[in-house]
């Protein structure tokens, strides 16, 4: 692995000879609070931020998308014919996204991209995308991303991480997307003796998270005892749930979608928006009947799938990389911290769980 | 009702009311022909709640 | 309000040793600050974690809706002239509610407060005596005046007493005077605006809408069975966030609280982007003091003006 020297009075430079090569993605303050956006020309990413009020999924997965398009006009020869249209899928280069962000898209495409199914729309932006991370040095009071699998200074699923030493940023070129990338843009002065400076502020940085879940009892657990702990854990978490969507649409792992059609006069477009199991139309079927037409069932669907289905069925952590926006964006408070902590300690024998908090 | 529409930004204009009985079919007729022209005239005043087909990114 | 929050414990495990109620519902201390969660206590044991600060502003009535228990529930003003909009609508029975009222002394804006700080807040500490906050985060430690950072309906607010109770935990509270509180300053600006302005400025206030429903959600007066956003056959409204479809949601919305909405704020408080629901419901509520002289959740005794006729109505727009 490259580690690279850039002196901030570099970078922009760097990111303008990008704007030739990639489309540039990053993060930029928006009122009170930031968001990731396409770059104008010229427009630099505010890497002072925290993190992002939504999740970087948006970059890869909008939350409405066109897949195909078709005509009704019946005198047209491709009258009703689902027609992909053409799309941008030249390469992109997100700056400054978060490791938990990154490590995000990990979990996405282990659903997205299997032996049997792929998720094509989702694959070529993942494909045409280089994603250089921005460590975290200040996690905020309710990231617990260093239990969940990801961590502050976590390199998973990036192509290049960087250090931010004060006037200079350390460039971690962990990938080959990585290295063109630095090779666009002009970024080639070797750092010296570089491995203690970012192992002393990623220690620094895990030290400052405070927050955590316990998982390692979830896999271990009866799918079906957890299934059945309405009275330990889900009646009292499902009580206060208002059934909107916001956790999950503030997921950076959640990809849950919904197909619709929609017509304009003589033509017409099939689109994805993102979906929430948090909702009752989610689950209803054509008949009318509903097998999640409780709230209960739909709260217990979100953190049995996140910490218990998703676990057993591929054995790589739970779908989550702690990034806690759910935590900070809930309207009632519900704190996947708390559950998780309760599914993990939970006990059949007395139907009850160790940890409540 | 009006004043919501109008309070968002809408011409009132495009919202009518009218008692009319079931015998007054010529009021109907004349109320309908009133409406229709008062609103087409607001057409090409303001195009509002008017969607596109969205872009493809 | 650490006498608040005994005096609702007190209350609660009594109603709940004699058997009065099945339920008590209230809230807990939330995991993050300036967050409560609603909660439910089924024995003396769970009522040890009720709790009353100033971010109690969700509103509890919306969790009582078509219930068929007896019922207690700890309720701030507006939450009772909610619990009267439901008993009236049917939505629960008044004989199934044991209403413990907390005369209410302003709920904090979480939004605003946040938005304030320079940097996380990691925690905060309510002064009672002074009326302050201490809000402390990483590298900060600031105090605010209280009065300056309530959630705006908590500011406008008449109503802080419930309209409505079984037992008062604490004395009535002194309400605003009206002649002081500028109820609609914001909506006469919106008011004044020339249409395009106006439509304009909705433009704006929705960009940010993630179609989330927290509002809606959140709303004592939604709880249609189906709403028209999520009704298939027809479909009224388009799924994406085409601008055009999330006004209309937002529009229709609004519409549908007329003569009901009581300005709890529930749905400003919930909104994970902060956006100001308020400014379309408010407007409804001033069409409805000025046209029907009607506030709602008041009183037990009138129907609602929406639904009845009065000779008097007011009727010029007919023609």
């Amino acid at each position: 692995m490259k580690v690279i020297k850039i002196d901030k009075s570099e970078f922009n430079a760097g990111l303008e000879k990008l704007e030739n090569a990639y489309r540039l993605f990053g993060p930029v303050k928006e009122q009170s609070y930031y968001a990731f956006k396409a770059l104008d020309a010229g427009e630099k990413p505010d890497l002072e931020y925290t993190n992002t009020r939504l999740s970087a999924k948006s970059l890869l997965y909008p939350q409405s998308e066109v897949l195909f398009e078709y005509s009704l006009d019946k005198s047209d020869a491709d009258y009703a014919i689902l027609k992909e249209p053409e799309k941008d899928y030249s390469p992109r280069a997100v700056i400054g996204i978060r490791p938990c962000d990154a490590d995000a898209f990990a979990v996405v495409r282990r659903n997205f991209e299997t032996p049997e199914y792929q998720d094509t729309y989702w694959l070529k932006n993942y494909d045409a995308t280089t994603l250089v991370g921005l460590a975290c040095d200040n996690p905020v009071p309710t990231c617990f991303c260093t239990s969940a699998g990801s961590g502050p200074f976590n390199e998973a699923n990036l192509d290049v991480l960087l250090v931010d030493t004060g006037d200079a940023y350390l460039a971690r070129v962990l990938t080959e997307k990585g290295e063109k990338l630095a090779d666009s843009a002009g970024w080639t002065k070797p750092a010296d003796q570089s491995e203690e400076d970012v192992s002393k502020r990623r220690s620094e940085a895990e030290s400052k998270i405070k927050s955590r879940v316990n998982t390692e009892n979830l896999k271990d657990q009866a799918l079906t005892s957890l299934y059945d702990a309405d009275a330990a854990i889900w009646e009292k978490e499902a009580f206060s749930c208002i059934n909107c969507g916001t956790c999950t649409y503030a997921c950076p792992t959640c990809w849950c979608f919904d197909v619709q059609d929609e017509n304009y006069g003589k033509s017409g477009v099939r689109i994805r928006n993102w979906d929430s199991c948090m909702y009752p139309l989610f689950s209803v079927h054509a008949s009318g009947h509903n097998p999640r037409g409780q709230k209960l069932a739909r709260i217990r669907q979100r953190f049995m799938h996140k910490l218990k289905y998703y676990v057993d069925k591929y054995d790589k952590g739970i779908q989550c990389t702690g990034c806690g926006r759910c935590v900070r964006m809930c309207p009632v408070n519900i704190d996947i911290r708390r559950v998780c902590n309760q599914m993990n300690s939970y006990d059949p024998e007395s139907c009850s769980c160790a940890v409540t908090s | 009702m009006k004043n919501l529409m109008e309070h968002m930004g809408l011409d009132p204009g495009r919202l009518h009311f009218s008692w009319i009985s079931s015998a007054e079919s010529t009021k109907f007729v004349d109320v309908a022909k009133k409406v229709t022209a008062e609103v087409k005239a607001l057409e090409s005043k303001e195009k509002k709640f008017v969607k596109t087909k969205p872009k493809v990114a | 309000m650490t006498t608040y929050s005994d005096k609702i414990k007190e209350i609660s495990k009594r109603l709940l040793k004699e058997g009065k109620v099945d339920l008590v519902i209230g809230f807990r201390k939330g995991s993050v600050p300036l967050m409560n969660q609603p909660m439910f206590a089924k024995n003396e044991g769970d009522v040890d974690s009720f709790v009353w600060d100033s971010n109690c502003g969700i509103n509890l009535a919306n969790y009582v809706t078509d219930r068929s228990e007896k019922i207690g529930i700890v309720a701030k003003g507006c939450d009772s002239r909610n619990l009267v909009v439901h008993i009236i609508e049917n939505k629960i029975k008044r004989d199934q509610l044991h209403i413990i009222g907390v005369p209410c002394k302003a709920m904090v804006d979480r939004h605003k407060i946040a938005a304030m700080m320079p940097g996380e807040i990691e925690s905060i500490e309510e002064n009672e005596a002074d009326g302050t906050l201490t809000v402390t985060g990483s590298g900060f430690s600031e105090t605010l005046n209280k009065a300056g950072v309530l959630q705006e309906n908590c500011a406008l607010c008449m109503h802080r007493n419930p309209v409505l109770y079984d037992e008062l935990i604490a004395e009535e509270v002194t309400e605003q005077n009206p002649e002081e509180v500028d109820q609609y300053a914001a909506v006469r600006e919106v008011e004044n605006m020339a249409p395009e302005e106006k439509w304009a400025y909705f433009d704006s206030l929705f960009s940010e809408c993630i179609r989330c429903y927290a509002c809606r959600n959140a709303c004592p007066l939604c709880y249609c069975p189906t709403c028209f956003v999520d009704e298939s056959k027809p479909q009224w409204v388009g799924k994406s966030v085409d601008p055009a479809d999330v006004r209309t949601f937002h529009f229709l919305r609004a519409y549908h609280c007329a003569g009901r909405c009581t300005d709890c704020g529930a749905c400003v408080r919930s909104c994970p982007v902060g956006i100001n629901v308020r400014a379309l419901t408010k407007k409804l509520e001033k069409d409805c003091l000025e046209n029907f002289d009607w506030k709602s959740g008041l009183t037990l005794d009138k129907r609602p003006p929406l639904d009845t006729f009065r000779p008097d109505d007011p009727e010029e727009f007919i023609k």
